[in-house]
């Protein structure tokens, strides 16, 4: 009975830690030129909620090991408390690329 | 792989549940022992730049000033949320941190900013007790007010002032209430006591869309009863459809302007909640902080993130109906989590509100700005925000501390970088975190020569509860410079 709490309990830090991207904390990320598109995207809607992707009103983005696709459907549909992004908000491009930064932010500073 | 994807998918839910399950996280929920521990070892700014604090043992300094000689000036608030009141001063700090008043108020606080020109010295009056005022030192100290009367008995005040390159004063000045219906979160402010009477006024006429809002009285008249409140009226006040609501100045939610030497008010822009922060930028363009709506009172807004405007003359900004240029009667986007979208007020907006420079966190509430000229600092036309931090769970829920830290905002982009934030594994106040760090940045003002970037922390001010606790004699002066010259 203990292990599925603690694996519940490891899978909730898991999903609500916050490791810190700032530039006077960390180096910045590296970007891409897709990913630079896509800091666009994530400063006109994800930023209010996920402080450069650390949580704030809403979890931390920069720590979830998510596939590319997963983080995309849920930008989409919404989940919870967060809100969908249809296309009209935000077209398949500037999805790809708002993808492209979220992997960038959770892989950290270039070595 | 499959599997591994599987077991990920398995995991959104649990994702997507955090904000129900977990209990608010704010940075003021907790608790704390003075003295207020100083260290700036314990801030991070980037490399190539210092911090080291100035002056501490302030009591709520809200914004800094510099006079001709580019000496170092803090304004004391005089009062702060949580309903403490203490006398608002505008204090000359010397080399070595120590503070000789220059002017002092009554009990009419918050101050929240001060300007030097042509010899005199122009502040922001709050205006909690009495209404707000904007006030001219003359020559022989006294304090005489260009302007009073102003809207600020309620959850927000005059704000902070600029004297823009055309020579005049503009400020900020905040609107009544959250989202534009007085409501019980008022009593709790404390201002619905002393001003039950007391509601926003438009800048410009509108027409309402007949929204009204039910509430129980917190008043000692009729304690408990169901009261029904409409926008732009006293609490218990029912508004009507189609019905006109005569704009007039001065109003609430505006940037207006006057002569340093007095004349009539003048309207700026329109539509802001609580515009605490102006600078110029240098191109010449006028620049506001916005303190964006709480999930509180009659009308919760859930997940509106503070704004940055580039302020265009005239027009209307969005509130109470818009964030940015987004209408709040999207449920998915504003409605609080398993509650209805906030019903629009108004039969029409005035205009389609502009889009904002950049948009800052939820409940971050950003505040003092000014804009770096100076290449030795660097970073040249990059707007720089304090960060005062949440008031969670009072304004609403947050999942981590929010805030508590200096921002540099590219304005061509929108793009928000961090620039002075406490280090650790996690961001929050000092008070939070254990440590030496900031606590609350409130106002801020590159030094004359554009070489160093003060900042004015407020302090300490933890939540117990829904109430504001804030710390006399906890608030400092930062510097921040480059390091080698």
């Amino acid at each position: 009975m203990r292990a599925p709490g603690l694996a519940l309990a490891a899978l909730a830090l898991l999903s609500c830690g916050s490791p810190r991207r700032g530039e006077p904390v960390a180096p910045p990320p590296r970007l891409g030129a897709e990913a630079q598109r896509g800091e666009a995207a994530f400063m006109a809607w994800c930023n209010e909620c996920h402080p450069r992707g650390e949580a704030g009103l809403g979890p931390a983005l920069n720590n979830k090991p998510m596939p590319g696709p997963l983080i995309a459907w849920q930008v989409r549909h919404g989940l919870g408390a967060m809100p969908a992004f249809p296309e009209e908000t935000l077209p398949e491009p500037e999805l790809a690329a708002l993808v492209a930064y979220l992997k960038a932010l959770r892989a950290g500073p270039a070595p | 792989m499959p599997q591994r994807r599987l077991a990920l998918a398995a995991l959104l839910p649990l994702l997507g549940g955090c904000y129900a399950v977990l209990p608010s996280a704010g940075g003021g929920q907790t608790a704390f022992e003075p003295p207020r521990r100083i260290d700036a070892a314990d801030v991070a700014v980037p490399a190539g730049y210092r911090i080291e604090a100035v002056a501490s043992g302030l009591t709520f300094p809200t914004n800094i000033a510099f006079d001709e000689a580019g000496a170092l000036h803090v304004v004391e608030s005089g009062y702060s949320y949580g309903e403490v009141w203490t006398a608002p001063r505008l204090l000359r700090i010397a080399a070595d941190g120590t503070a000789e008043p220059v002017a002092t108020g009554g009990r009419n606080g918050p101050w929240t900013g001060a300007v030097r020109h042509g010899g005199r010295w122009y502040i922001a009056e709050g205006g909690q007790g009495e209404g707000g005022r904007i006030l001219r030192q003359e020559p022989d100290g006294r304090l005489t007010a260009l302007v009073e009367g102003l809207p600020s008995l309620g959850d927000h005040h005059t704000d902070t002032l600029a004297l823009g390159p055309d020579g005049w004063l503009y400020f900020g000045q905040g609107t009544a209430t959250n989202s534009g219906v007085v409501g019980p979160d008022a009593a709790e402010f404390g201002w619905l006591h002393r001003h039950p009477d007391f509601h926003d006024t438009p800048c410009r006429d509108v027409t309402l869309s007949g929204a009204n809002f039910t509430s129980h009285s917190p008043l000692e008249a009729n304690r408990g009863a169901m009261v029904t409140t409409g926008p732009y009226k006293p609490y218990g006040t029912p508004a009507r459809a189609g019905e006109a609501v005569p704009g007039r100045l001065p109003c609430n939610g505006a940037v207006l302007r006057i002569r340093p030497e007095g004349g009539p008010l003048e309207l700026v822009a329109w539509g802001f909640r609580n515009p605490f922060g102006l600078a110029f930028a240098p191109d010449g363009a006028l620049y506001v902080t916005d303190n964006a709506y709480d999930e509180r009172g009659s009308r919760p807004v859930f997940g509106a993130g503070d704004l940055l405007w580039r302020v265009r003359p005239g027009q209307w900004h969005g509130w109470p109906d818009y964030s940015g240029s987004e209408r709040l009667d999207d449920a998915d986007r504003f409605g609080p989590p398993g509650g209805p979208a906030p019903p629009l007020l108004l039969r029409a907006p005035p205009n389609i509100p502009p889009a904002p420079a950049a948009r800052l966190g939820v409940h971050s509430s950003s505040n003092g700005i000014d804009f770096s000229r100076s290449p030795r600092f660097g970073h040249v036309g990059e707007a720089f925000v304090a960060q005062f931090g949440d008031q969670a769970p009072m304004t609403g829920k947050v999942m981590a501390p929010v805030g508590y830290r200096v921002v540099r905002v590219d304005v061509a982009t929108g793009t928000v970088h961090d620039f002075a934030a406490n280090r650790g594994r996690e961001n929050g106040p000092a008070s939070w975190l254990g440590g030496g760090g900031l606590e609350r940045p409130l106002g801020l003002r590159f030094s004359p020569d554009g070489d160093a970037l003060y900042i004015a922390d407020f302090g300490v001010m933890t939540m117990e509860g829904e109430a504001p606790a804030p710390r006399q004699g906890t608030g400092v002066v930062w510097r921040v410079s480059r390091t080698g010259g």
